[in-house]
């Protein structure tokens, strides 16, 4: 019963992040030095030419 | 016939027929049976005493049925042939009904005689086959033969409706069918008689207070019970119901008749099996509050491609309930409980091997002869090292349906998974051996994360479709072509600014940046500027294309398109600061930038699909590996999952 409260939350809290994330514009993985997450989650930034 | 009063041809003793329908009675004074005859009386010969049970039946209680009052007037105690007793007690109703209540291990059945219909006869003794449904019985629902034997009139008491013949031995055949339908042919007689009836409680027929009844039962003392082989003591918790029992003393086998016991054989216990981890004696409370103590405790095994596996039994008694078992195999552990062999029918043919009961389908899981190796403690019939029956078992975790086969009986059994700590509950033991593998009947207790925990990801859908209009309607708030000056040098980059623009607030930024190269490079740093506080977001843009012919093959890498993806940024005017380097350097390089809010890029969906998705696939997963552990011993693996 527990693992089943604690999967429940767990569902609960990725379904109302996602939620947030759409309501106020959050992006996962984005590119920003100072995303409003407070870092960029995935940098894909240009690491120089040919 | 009426009521008559007589002296007993035997002692002379004042005897007296009270029921019409009475034929034989059984002296109070000297036991002789006396049956009434157009000539008389007749004196039968003697009737053993009644050997005493823990019945709560006795004579002269009065019932109801089908609302009518009956009374308990008479009782016939017959023997089976593999040993053990049951009681008919003769029920004379106040309409004039004539009725049998017959009490086996616990259980009642209420019959009365049935005549066949004209031009239809019963099957004879020889031919009827057990799980045979007997045709043309007048009943509401199909009887079908659940066992068949010889009994033997072993004793009565009081007024028998019929010729009882002390000592005589008579054919029968017992029919089950839905519904607690009961039934049994007796073959006593020529034609045959049928009596119908069902399965009743005590409650049912008005007897229900009959379980408070106390009586001076004669049972047969414990105490003055010795084994004949070592004179050690012996304590039978049903004497009166048990055949077999083991002296615990020297181990030997004892048959018992009544409190007489007889030395059979010395037992020895199959070599490298456990001991019983159960002893017999204990006292088990199960969840329903019953209370069941272990009278006595078997080994038993199969072999199935030359491997021999054991398991053990405990037989479980208690007075009101009759016999239950509990299983031990494997370190799992099953509750038995009988089962009416009516209400289990075979499923539709096919590949797997199914049948039915309480509507739910069970798959086959093993066939094969199951023999006793040994014993400990006592049992209700005479029980044998090297017994053998065909044992069928189907599974639908929790449950398992089992069927045991000889040739004149076949019983179903309804096994119930427990746990070790249901079983520790129910003996206050700790510690039980662990399990080492999946039993057949053992339920995959993550059932959840694979059903209810795919509800999460649909809902995460539904979520996603309601956000598209927040999160989907791309808004285009800057598109403008800049220009950047020829660099001083390769490593000198140069700056442009754009037009002010407005973003909003909670609102995702999509800045796309796209420049004429061709098999060279450009990198812009583009810093997005809030005109009011100062604050800079940053993003790297490259831009890369390059392209040829290789091995007469056309190839090209990149594009001259590049973006970044911005979560939101305070509302406000904003300016791009474009600050690029490019590879071609002494040439100016024209740069289209678009700035966009409310992109829909389904990265935020994407996570959130694969994280609600890890539970329920690795349970899936997980489940699929549990049935596989389970089916793998089975004689009929190819029955797989069951789901």
């Amino acid at each position: 019963m527990f693992k089943k409260s604690l999967y429940i939350g767990f569902a609960v809290a990725v379904l109302i992040g996602y939620m947030a994330a759409g309501w106020f514009g959050w992006e996962v993985a984005n590119s920003g030095s100072r995303s409003r997450l407070g870092m960029p989650f995935i940098y894909n930034g240009f690491h120089g030419g040919k | 016939m009426s009521v008559l009063q007589s002296s007993c041809p035997s002692c002379g003793g004042p005897i007296e027929f009270t029921a019409g329908s009475t034929i034989v009675l059984v002296c109070p004074f000297c036991r002789s049976a006396v049956a009434r005859t157009d000539r008389g009386l007749q004196d039968l010969g003697k009737v053993a005493e009644i050997a005493e049970t823990q019945s709560p039946l006795k004579l002269g209680l009065k019932g109801t049925f089908n609302g009518q009052r009956f009374e308990l007037t008479g009782r016939a105690q017959m023997r089976h042939e593999l040993g053990g007793y049951w009681d008919e007690w003769y029920a004379t109703f106040s309409n004039g009904w004539v009725g049998w209540l017959a009490e086996a291990q616990g259980r009642f059945y209420l019959t009365f005689y049935q005549p066949m219909p004209q031009a239809t006869e019963l099957p004879s003794f020889a031919s009827i086959q057990l799980g045979q449904f007997v045709e043309g019985i007048p009943s509401k629902t199909p009887l079908m033969v659940q066992e068949k034997g010889t009994a033997t009139s072993a004793a009565a008491d009081g007024e028998i409706p019929y010729k009882l013949v002390p000592g005589e031995q008579s054919d029968y055949a017992d029919l089950a069918g839905k519904d607690d339908a009961f039934g049994t042919i007796d073959y006593s007689s020529d034609p045959p008689w049928l009596f119908i009836g069902k399965h009743v409680t005590l409650d049912e027929i008005g007897l229900g207070d009959a379980r408070s009844v106390t009586r001076e039962a004669r049972r047969v003392s414990s105490e003055a019970m010795r084994c004949p082989n070592c004179g050690g003591p012996l304590n039978l918790v049903a004497p009166d119901q048990s055949e077999r029992v083991t002296c615990p003393n020297c181990n030997s086998l004892l048959d018992v008749n009544q409190g007489n016991l007889t030395y059979l054989k010395a037992l020895t216990p199959p070599p490298d099996q456990p001991d019983f981890v159960l002893p017999v004696g204990a006292d088990g409370t199960f969840a329903d509050g019953t209370k069941y103590r272990i009278i006595g405790a078997m080994v038993r095994g199969v072999t199935i491609d030359g491997i021999k596996y054991f398991w053990h039994e405990y037989l479980l008694y208690e007075p009101t309930i009759g016999f239950r078992w509990l299983v031990h195999s494997d370190n799992h552990w099953n509750f038995v409980e009988p089962v009416n062999p009516a209400d289990v029918t075979q499923g539709t043919p096919g590949i797997i091997q199914t049948v039915t009961y309480n509507g739910q389908t069970f798959k086959i899981f093993q066939d094969a002869p199951a023999v006793v190796e040994y014993v400990k403690g006592e049992f209700y019939w005479r029980v044998e090292q090297g017994e053998t029956v065909r044992a069928v078992d189907y599974v639908a975790p929790p449950k398992m349906l089992s069927l045991e086969m000889t040739s004149d009986e076949m019983n179903w059994s309804l096994g119930t998974y427990m746990t070790n700590a249901e079983v520790e509950k129910a003996f206050g033991v700790k510690d039980l051996p662990k399990p080492w593998n999946v039993a057949p009947n053992q339920p995959f207790t993550a059932r959840f994360y694979y059903t209810w925990g795919f509800l999460p990801v649909l809902l995460l859908l539904i979520i996603a479709i309601f956000l598209i209009p927040f999160t989907g309607l791309t808004n285009t708030v800057l598109s403008q072509q800049i220009v950047l000056p020829p660099m001083t040098n390769s490593a000198a980059p140069q700056t442009t600014f754009s037009q002010p623009f407005d973003l909003k607030g909670n609102r995702n930024v999509r800045i796309s940046a796209t420049a004429p190269v061709s098999n060279s490079w450009a990198d812009l740093d583009v810093d997005l500027v809030n005109d009011q506080s100062q604050d800079v977001e940053s993003v790297d843009i490259p831009i890369e294309y390059y392209s040829g012919v290789e091995d007469g093959e056309s190839w090209s890498e990149g594009g001259p398109d590049q973006d970044a993806i911005l979560s939101s940024l305070p509302a406000g005017k904003y300016t791009l600061r474009v600050e690029g380097t490019w590879q071609n350097w002494q040439q100016q390089m024209p740069v289209t930038v678009k700035v966009e809010q409310s992109v829909n890029r389904g990265v935020n969906f994407c996570g959130a699909f694969v994280l609600l998705l890890i539970i329920p696939l690795l349970n899936l997963f997980r489940k699929f590996s549990f049935e596989s552990k389970r089916w793998k011993d089975s004689m009929f693996s190819s029955s797989g999952s069951d789901e």
